[in-house]
């Protein structure tokens, strides 16, 4: 059916409330990648089958990803008039027993992660109610995970199902579209984005409602909008999951924004690593065609757009801009100089708005709700939410959107519930290779695009990797630029010759090679990449090495002076050896030694020749009773040769 | 006709063509700013990064950038020498002097601006394609894809391997052996030759082009390729009768015609 006036709009509404509050059990399987990924699929097909095979009456569909990646697969679980229930690391095996809980109208509350009794999916005229109960069962907010988090941008993500256009006009979905076309001039929707104070979350953070503006301005007969969805940075899956998880959403905002700007088309430029996100993208563009939502006037008024995804081959360059736009031109992705920027030519040499994923995410709810609302959640000059992605050395990794201006201790430690196995943490890295290394000390700074800039680094697409004593931050800094090296698209010198040059020099570093006259060279390289690139990748590319030198420069000299490295990750700086005292002489190693370094035999103490090692760790690996120790700069003493191990032992 | 606008080059007011490039005005001006990837029939490119200027003043954003893609405006002020600049540009001419070390042009440009060693390993072997002494300004694959039409050369690979030569480094027929890549190169890097009847472009994955035959010396004096390119250009009846003479013959042929019409033996309009 074709929606075109605000009672059609209703209608469908209904219906999608019927799905999202039906009259029996619903179950939702999130099944984002993360979710699939953990094993969701299988659970979602255990379920249908337990369900058919006991003669359930429920309604088992999917959703997105509720931001705990920890705890995938989720289920979520509604009985009428209760609780939404979250259950957590669901097994294929656990079908059966789900169902008949459900049968008999009850649920595994030990399987039970946290509840939701209300919630607000912003763009709703109201919150939802789900109902009261299950006192054992912690609210969602209660939990340290999501306490601090304030969902805006992930408003229906892990809820709705992001393949079904019905729920998402059910939670107020394209009612902000309504709102913009059929009551607020193409001015009045650039006044509300400029009132709410957005800035873009592509990484640079340039106000969107001034980009509008000035995409608005020109005067051409075609105009076109772009969703930026290549999402390069290692570690970020924030724009995935959005797309995934609530792909109307991108739709909604892109229709809103094409009406401001005066675009007759629009452009969603995903890589093509992400096969679902283009999936549920592609079928929510032909759901939102069927409905009339995009085409040709749009709620019967005298706007029509259209969208069409273009895929890209995923080099991270064709993130920045101008390569975008030659990608989806058909030419090799190369930056080219700005000014002229997009909004004056962009594709085709006609104006263009080219924002990200979030930055789009965010404008229903800023139509809706009014530019003044959003401007107050978050900080002065970094309003409203980011989503970021948190990763690696931290005990709950996943998606956690915050107010701008929240610490990275709040992040880190209280969310994040610090390091793993209780190990130190060290460091977190923002903006993927484009950010840089924020040591501890200075993890009160909060996460907004001004503090970051101040502290050397940028808050990028919302990466954030947690680092602890085990990662050597001179090997972080040459992982970064490896990826830089290996991602520039070659056409001017300083990115294409320098960043190598840097690399090389590290390399050398970690290697024992270095000298303190490197450090010297490896900063004058630096600056000159910064301050000489064409583009942003060059611009921003030497960060990790200027902050990691700029905050961890003792471990840069242990690297340079005393040929130690202290996190005992480079290996041409690390021995391996075993502990006399621990060695049962199994064999166990030298079995396994890929270059035959270990001598022994059966009862005899092992000794690893260090002209022959390679320090590739399997021995450490593989040892039963952990008697191989990694050390650096240091030594233990062992047997010349093999002897029996001591009785006794 | 386009706007006159004054702008200022280190304190001293010029006029410029408003949306001229700064580096024309520079160049015209004889104001010196080293460049590799600028060229006046190109579109700027912006590659090269030795053309950085400082923007003091002027209604656009202030700082460091290229002066080849920086647009003259009125109350634009613009200053080439800066402390800052130079610094840059001397690493800059080191990542150079690495990356083409085989290139004359490229070492006499650096020592004109005082630097002549690099602190960064010399590309060795394996050499690239062109010899190490390609800088990768990209002016040869412009000038065939934007002024040529050809697009017989283009980048392979990405960042520090990038090269410029034939698709798969395979003889290109799509080559017109025009030699404006070799023409427009500023180092130096493109090798081309002409042996008997044929134009080999060295460079280009042994690419060879046919000549042309005069039919009246017998000499071989151009590409093929190039040859019908231009007659198509031609008036058809002037066409035939220049066609297939080479540069010496065509002008003895249009020599002798002045001379026998000068005598009266053949009419103006005769042909
Ligand atoms: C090397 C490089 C990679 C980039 N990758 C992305 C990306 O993956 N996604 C994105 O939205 N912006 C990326 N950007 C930023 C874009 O150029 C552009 O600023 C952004 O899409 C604008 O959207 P916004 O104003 O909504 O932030 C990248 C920039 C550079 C220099
Ligand atoms: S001449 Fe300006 S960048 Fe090369």
């Amino acid at each position: 059916m074709k929606i075109k006036t605000l009672q059609d709009l209703e209608n469908v509404r209904k219906a999608g409330i019927k799905k999202l509050f039906p009259d029996k059990p619903r179950i939702a399987v999130g099944l984002a990648t993360c979710g699939i990924a953990a094993g969701g699929q299988d659970v979602y097909e255990a379920l249908e089958t337990a369900l058919k095979k006991k003669g359930v009456n429920a309604f088992l569909t999917k959703t997105g990803c509720f931001g705990i990646c920890n705890e995938e697969p989720l289920v979520n679980i509604a009985m009428p008039g209760k609780p939404l229930v979250i259950l957590h690391k669901v097994q294929k095996e656990d079908a059966e027993s789900i169902a008949e809980k459900v049968a008999k109208g009850k649920l595994p509350e030990e399987k039970a992660l946290c509840k939701i009794e209300e919630w607000d999916h912003i763009t709703s005229e109201k919150p939802f109610f789900y109902g009261k109960g299950y006192e054992n069962i912690p609210l969602w907010n209660e939990i340290p995970y999501f306490k601090p988090q304030k969902k805006v941008v992930l408003r229906d993500a892990g809820i709705i199902n992001p393949e079904d256009i019905e729920e998402y006009i059910a939670v107020g979905g394209y009612s902000a579209v309504y709102k913009a076309l059929t009551k607020m001039t193409p001015d009045e929707v650039v006044e509300e984005v400029k009132k709410s104070g957005l800035r873009g979350r592509g990484g640079a953070g340039f106000p969107t409602g001034l980009k509008w503006e000035f995409t608005k301005k020109e005067k051409s007969d075609v105009k076109y909008v772009i969703c930026n969805a290549d999402e390069g940075d290692p570690g970020a899956y924030m724009n995935r999951n959005e797309m995934e998880s609530d792909p109307h959403m991108v739709i909604e905002g892109m229709i809103i924004g094409a009406y401001a700007i005066g675009a007759s088309e629009g452009f969603i430029y995903v890589r093509a690593e992400y096969p679902l996100a283009i999936e549920r993208l592609k079928l929510a563009i032909k759901q939102a065609k069927e409905y009339g939502l995009l085409g040709e006037h749009i709620f019967g008024t005298e706007f029509s757009f259209d969208i069409r995804i273009a895929t890209g081959a995923g080099a991270f360059v064709c993130g920045e801009e101008t390569a975008l736009i030659a990608s989806i031109e058909g030419k090799p992705g190369r930056p080219r100089p700005r000014p002229p920027f997009p909004a004056q030519k962009g594709l085709w040499e006609k104006p263009t708005n080219i924002n990200n994923v979030e930055t789009w995410c965010n404008i229903a709810p800023i139509i809706k709700k009014g530019g003044e609302w959003f401007s107050r959640i978050g900080i002065e000059r970094n309003t409203g939410t980011k989503v970021f992605s948190l990763v690696g050395k931290v005990n709950k990794v996943g998606l956690v959107e915050v107010p701008l201006g929240t610490t990275i201790n709040e992040i880190v430690c209280h969310i994040g519930g610090c390091g793993i196995k209780s190990k130190e943490i060290k460091a977190v890295q923002t903006g993927g290779p484009s950010g840089g290394c924020i040591p501890r000390n200075l993890f009160d700074t909060p996460i907004d695009y001004d503090h970051l800039k101040e502290v050397g680094s940028i808050m990028g697409s919302g990466g954030l990797v947690v680092m602890d004593e085990d990662t050597c931050m001179v090997d972080t800094a040459k992982y970064f630029l490896s990826f830089t090296v290996d991602e520039s698209c070659g056409k001017c010198v300083p990115c294409r010759e320098g960043l190598k040059r840097m690399y090389d020099i590290l390399e050398k570093i970690t290697d024992g090679r270095g000298t303190e006259e490197d450090l010297g060279i490896l900063d004058e390289l630096a600056h000159t990449i910064k301050a000489t690139s064409l583009c942003g990748l060059g611009q921003t590319a030497p960060n990790p090495v200027i902050t990691t030198i700029k905050y961890f420069k003792d471990e840069y000299m242990e690297h340079i002076k005393n040929k130690v490295c202290p996190a005992r990750v480079c290996r041409a700086l690390i021995d391996y050896f075993i502990v006399p005292d621990k060695c049962k002489g199994c064999t166990i190693c030298a079995k396994n030694c890929p270059v035959g370094a270990i001598d022994g035999g059966p009862g005899l103490i092992h000794i690893i020749d260090q002209s022959k090692c390679i320090a590739c760790g399997t021995c450490m690996d593989v040892c039963p009773f952990d008697a191989v120790v990694k050390l650096s700069g240091e030594k233990i003493d062992t047997p010349d040769k093999p002897i029996p191990v001591k009785k006794g032992r | 006709m386009k706007k006159t606008v004054r702008i200022k080059i280190n304190g001293k007011t010029y006029e410029a063509e408003e949306g001229e490039s700064i580096l024309s005005v520079c160049n015209r001006e004889n104001i010196d700013i080293p460049n590799l990837c600028f060229n006046e029939a190109l579109a700027p490119y912006g590659a090269c990064r030795l053309c950085m200027v400082e923007v003091v003043n002027g209604p656009g954003k202030k700082g460091m950038t290229t002066s080849c893609t920086l647009e003259a405006v009125e109350g634009l002020e613009v200053v080439t020498d800066t402390e800052q600049i130079v610094k840059y540009r001397n690493v800059l001419f080191e990542l150079y002097l690495a990356q083409a070390p085989n290139s004359e042009e490229i070492k006499e440009m650096a020592a004109k601006y005082g630097v002549t060693k690099t602190r960064f390993a010399k590309k060795a072997k394996p050499l690239d394609p062109l010899g190490n002494k390609c800088v990768l300004c990209g002016q040869c694959v412009r000038v065939c894809d934007e002024i040529m039409g050809t697009a017989a050369i283009n980048y392979i690979g990405r960042g520090f391997h990038t090269k410029i030569n034939t698709p798969y480094l395979e003889k290109n027929d799509a080559c017109m052996g025009c030699g404006a890549c070799a023409e427009v190169c500023p180092t130096g890097a493109i090798q081309m030759e002409d042996i008997y009847d044929k134009r080999i472009m060295k460079s280009w994955s042994g690419t060879e082009v046919k000549l042309k035959k005069c039919k009246s010396c017998g000499r071989y004096f151009a590409p093929e390729p190039i040859a019908e390119f231009a007659y198509a250009k031609l008036d058809p009846e002037i066409k035939e009768e220049l066609k297939d003479l080479c540069p010496d013959c065509r002008r003895k042929l249009l020599s002798r015609k002045e001379i026998l019409i000068s005598q009266g033996e053949v009419s103006k309009n005769e042909d």
